[in-house]
């Protein structure tokens, strides 16, 4: 199954890139320029209201996060169409269903991936003050982020054959969700009696344990990492107990 | 002799899904592990069992569940009732371009499909350059598939078959859109196959294909099992089911009272010796005997014709007492009687229908018809309707046969 999802996921990247006519620097430069947009957005026009968006570290405290963010968002908007997608192919060819849905996951985190280690070894070369041991501090936390997106896709895969309401509902909630996680603030900028509500987002376990990783920030509390670590646990069963019971009804209503 | 594929019971029904509020109670109801409401049956009770070497067409009318039954066999579609297994690798042709991506060039779709086998990437490059040779579609190996004839996505679909060998191959009638020259590297191919030991489930309308290429065949029916067992049997009853159904509406009623009013009429007619409408099925080239008693108003000697006709109303012989210079001989009760002996009957297996009439004694009116309807059965792969008696000359002994 690994190797078929190996094979769709490249054959997504390639189709997805090389079709295209700036081929695989699109991946880079899509998020290249959102990180120019939200930079100018919140360290410029929008400073006053969040402290410490004009210093000069708000590029890398941005970026640390919201690259694996976009791989996660990606991933999870990807794999939730996933099925639906491929209905073609589920009515004409035996394979494992699942490697439909880890394919696109993947791709996502493949491409971004790339992206993100690469901005990385910029930054770091340029001197941003990036904490080399970072480097690989940080993989744990990103592959449970791939295990997290992979957990919500095959349950949203699942779901979205039979109710086509959620993929239009997503981009939405996820969009939601990235503004209420600290993805361009820290939690430090919110009134002191919202702070400790933050643990229960699983997003805030991840971005601070990146910037504590990276930039040697503050690390989460023993709380927002239990939740972050719950969420995946939770979400990865879920996903996998829906996707078992629901796959073999797919072909009765695509 | 191990069996390749077994189902007991095996079924098939898809929900009823009419209102939006229908799928999400489906969801619920198989989230907590119920089935799912309403359903549609498609495939009910297939028994099957295939052993290794062993090969099986399918047949039946459209929507008779051919192609479900099919993909219930390659995994591509999960049973709702029994179960299904097969054990070794199938290689399955069910749609045109099935698994095809058509964005993606002939070799991408390739690198795909082996996967989707099981293959790994050396065994791919291994066989890379007989997939392309077989297929032989040229330089658009390398184009995507969206530019491909529907030939040339066979072509590429079977080729890939081709080349990985399967225990099982299973295909649907999509060969029958390559060209003639391809269909016959298809079939010769599938020979071979079937020489070295290959497992074949075939679906095809097309009977001689069927013949040529299955021992065993399952008729199916409305998504149940009609008959199934050896292949001429099987096919023979479904040609005789679908002759039937076209003679059907041609068939009249004999209205006896009016029958009887006429100069003349049958009294009796026995074929073997039997009296019933549908006879025992024949053996080709058996002995057959068709007796007719003729009742004469007048007391005059009638001319008795016999007649063959296919069982869709293909006549096929026809002929005359007064043409062989003979009539019926009278009996003492005043009928007329005559019999007409067949040595070894030359019909092609298929049913037929016999027809006796009287004439009156010129042999220019015709007064009454009563027909019997006759199944010949066999083994025989010829076509047509009758043996022509015939040697070959100038001719050796085939060299290779199919390993009986």
């Amino acid at each position: 199954m690994l190797a078929l999802a190996f094979q769709l996921a490249r054959r997504d990247l390639r189709s997805r890139y090389l079709g295209s006519f700036s081929g695989g620097a699109w991946a880079l430069l899509q998020p290249l320029v959102q990180l120019a947009v939200y930079a100018f957005v919140f360290g410029y026009i929008f400073r006053q209201r969040l402290p410490g968006a004009d210093a000069p570290g708000y590029v890398p405290f941005l970026v640390v996060v919201m690259w694996p963010w976009t791989a996660f968002a990606e991933a999870v908007s990807r794999g939730t169409t996933a099925i639906q997608d491929n209905a073609s192919l589920i009515g004409k060819v035996a394979l494992p269903r699942a490697a439909l849905v880890l394919a696109p996951v993947m791709a996502s985190f493949a491409i971004h991936g790339i992206g993100f280690l690469g901005l990385l070894l910029v930054m770091l070369l340029a001197g941003a003050g990036l904490a080399p041991a970072g480097l690989a501090l940080m993989l744990p936390a990103l592959a449970l982020l791939f295990l997290f997106a992979l957990g919500l896709a095959l349950l949203l895969s699942a779901l979205q054959v039979f109710v086509r309401d959620i993929a239009p509902a997503l981009p939405q909630i996820l969009m939601l969700w990235m503004f209420l996680s600290p993805v361009f603030y820290g939690r430090y900028v919110m009134p002191e009696w919202v702070r400790p509500w933050f643990d229960l987002n699983p997003m805030t376990g991840f971005a601070e344990y990146l910037r504590y990783a990276l930039l040697n920030m503050p690390a989460p509390g023993l709380r927002a990492m239990a939740c972050s670590v719950g969420a995946v646990v939770l979400v990865l069963a879920l996903g996998l107990f829906a996707f078992r019971r629901l796959q073999r009804h797919f072909e009765d209503f695509l | 002799m191990s069996v390749l594929v077994e189902a007991h019971g095996l079924g098939k029904s898809y929900p009823r899904v009419f209102r939006r509020s229908d799928r999400f109670r489906s969801l619920c109801s198989l989230l907590a592990g119920r089935a799912s409401g309403e359903v549609t049956p498609v495939l009910q009770g297939i028994d099957l069992c295939v052993p290794r070497g062993q090969s099986l067409g399918l047949i039946g009318d459209n929507g008779a569940g051919k192609s479900t039954l099919l993909k219930l066999l390659t995994g591509v579609l999960t049973p709702t009732h029994g179960s299904v297994r097969v054990n070794g690798r199938v290689g399955a042709l069910l749609e045109l371009g099935a698994g095809f991506h058509p964005e993606y060039t002939g070799r991408d779709n390739i690198a795909m499909a082996a996967t989707l086998q099981g293959f790994s990437a050396d065994d791919l490059a291994a066989r890379l350059a007989d997939i392309v040779a077989f297929a032989d579609i040229g330089r658009y190996i390398d184009e995507p598939v969206k530019h491909y004839s529907s030939g040339m996505v066979v072509r590429l679909g079977f080729a890939i078959v081709a080349a990985t060998r399967p225990d099982l191959l299973i295909t649907d009638e999509v060969l029958a859109v390559g060209d003639e020259s391809f269909q016959k590297k298809c079939i010769r191919w599938m020979e071979d196959y079937l020489e070295q030991g290959g497992t074949l489930i075939l679906v095809s309308h097309s009977m001689y294909h069927i013949q040529k290429l299955c021992r065993q065949a399952l008729w199916l029916r409305e998504g149940r099992m009609q008959a199934s067992g050896d292949v001429f049997e099987v096919t023979q009853a479904y040609l005789a089911h679908h002759e039937r159904k076209s003679a059907a509406d041609e068939a009249r009623a004999r209205d006896l009272d009016a029958v009887r009013g006429l100069e003349f009429h049958v009294r009796a007619m026995r074929v073997n010796g039997e009296e019933a409408e549908t006879l025992p099925a024949v053996e080709q080239g058996a002995a057959l005997t068709v007796e007719a008693t003729i009742a004469s108003r007048d007391g005059r000697v009638p001319v008795v014709n016999v007649g063959f006709a296919r069982a869709d109303g293909t006549p096929v012989y026809g002929v005359s007492s007064d043409m062989d210079g003979v009539q019926p001989a009278p009996l003492p009760d005043g009928d007329f009687r005559i019999v007409l002996h067949i040595a070894e009957l030359p019909l092609l297996p298929a049913s037929y229908t016999i027809r006796v009439h009287p004439l009156d004694s010129e042999g220019l009116r015709l007064f009454d018809t009563v027909e019997r309807t006759l199944t010949v059965k066999g083994r025989s792969s010829e076509s047509g309707l009758v043996r022509l008696a015939h040697v070959w000359e100038h001719a050796a002994p085939l060299s290779r046969s199919r390993g009986e």
